[in-house]
């Protein structure tokens, strides 16, 4: 079933916005719902008018929100791996581990990794107790980024087990063969062997997560009635494409800021549309948020969820 | 006491078994050795430049992998000369 809804789009074409309306409309309709902000750079707790941390915080009855600290998950991953690094190697192997852990701490996807390993975390401890939860995004580069890891690491987790399974069959037919071989104290058993069995379980994560995004999410593109931004929604489109991510809406948002004449373009618009009227007055508080109109959106991801469930027992494509 | 024949007999047979399975697990194990220091490689590599798996898989593996990687650091003296080994190994030249 969809419990997860995703707003992507270009930045400042109206992600925070969207996104909290269309959770305080669920919220007010009766669903327990959580809005987290997944962008380094926050303002969920702006839109909603309160000052948000990294753990759950009630904005209203039925409705809490949360800002994903990436420091504060970049941090603990690496502290993690650090002490079971420390548990499992000899004293003078670990001896310059913090200064190497702590250039890891700016290697290149890590921040990425730190998305999903938050997504994970809502998605397992808190989505059971809720029933919508609503991710308000990053803008489009670092979103693909995260959305695409699960199925770019897959890859190389899914190589890297087959290279392993292939070296311990020989380390067996040489234990078999000569159980007096050096080869035979090494590990020889995929149940026993915990790189194997660290694969396996990278592999079940990234399976999770892409399942998540594949057939358990509601995604929404946002746009704004200008090129830059439909530009950049095709480009989500096509990424989503390819990673097998169904879009399930357009939000145009913004309709009549300018006077320019403006059409949506054919690629999207044969996803059900959702318009959004430019707020002039601006909006400032929560019943501002509900005035913008979410409610169609909210009724299509409540259709999408039942059709998900009743095609719950297929398999994802 | 001097040793029965039966006792030679049987210790040259168990030798020569021995001498027999080392000979046919010889190849293997360089194989495997090989194969060690590929995946090595292939998820450390990164450390050092080469193309690998994004570097939080490697650090996921990395506590698991201390083995691996004094058998990888080991293995860099042999890594000017791969064909010479595998020579010995088979008693060319």
């Amino acid at each position: 079933m969809h419990s997860t809804a995703f707003f992507l789009g270009k930045g400042g074409v109206g992600k925070t916005t969207l996104s909290s309306a269309f959770a305080l409309t669920l919220a007010r309709q009766g669903a327990k719902v959580l809005v987290a902000s997944l962008d380094p750079a926050h303002n969920l707790g702006d839109a909603l008018g309160l000052k948000l941390s990294g753990n759950a915080t009630s904005v209203e009855p039925n409705l809490d929100a949360l800002e994903v600290d990436l420091g504060y998950w970049v941090d603990k991953y690496l502290e993690d791996s650090r002490r079971q690094l420390k548990a499992n190697y000899a004293y003078n192997v670990t001896l310059n581990l913090d200064s190497f852990f702590d250039i890891l701490k700016y290697s290149p996807g890590t921040e990425e990794y730190a998305v999903l390993w938050a997504i994970e975390d809502i998605h397992c401890r808190l989505g059971p107790l809720y029933d919508v939860v609503v991710f308000d995004t990053p803008p489009t580069a670092l979103s693909l980024r995260f959305l695409s890891l699960p199925t770019i690491s897959g890859l190389w987790v899914k190589e890297l087990g087959k290279l392993r399974e292939k070296i311990l069959t020989k380390r067996q037919t040489i234990t078999r063969l000569n159980p007096d071989s050096p080869v035979a104290a090494s590990c020889v058993d995929k149940d026993d062997d915990k790189v194997y069995g660290q694969l396996k379980g990278i592999k079940a994560r990234l399976q999770a997560l892409e399942h998540l995004f594949a057939c358990q999410s509601f995604i929404s593109v946002i746009i704004n009635p200008d090129k830059l931004s439909v530009d950049e929604a095709l480009r989500i489109q096509e990424e989503l494409t390819k990673l097998h991510v169904p879009l399930s809406a357009v939000c145009i948002n913004k309709q009549g800021v300018s006077d320019m004449e403006w059409s949506q373009n054919p690629s999207l618009a044969r996803y059900p549309q959702f318009i959004y009227d430019f707020s002039r007055g601006g909006i400032s508080t929560r019943e501002d948020l509900l005035g913008i109109g979410a409610d169609a959106l909210a009724e299509r991801f409540r259709e999408a969820s039942s059709d998900t469930n009743v095609k719950g027992k297929k398999p994802c494509n | 006491m001097p040793r029965s024949f039966g006792h030679i007999l049987k210790s040259a047979i168990k030798i020569a078994t021995q001498l027999n399975r080392e000979k046919a697990t010889g190849l293997l194990e360089f194989e495997v050795k090989e194969l060690d220091n590929i995946f090595a490689l292939l998820v450390l590599g990164g450390f050092a430049g080469l193309p690998s798996p994004p570097s939080p898989i490697a650090i996921e593996l990395l506590p698991y992998m201390e083995k691996d990687l004094i058998m990888l650091l080991s293995r860099t003296d042999l890594a000017q000369d791969p064909i010479g080994v595998l020579a010995g190994m088979l008693d060319m030249g």
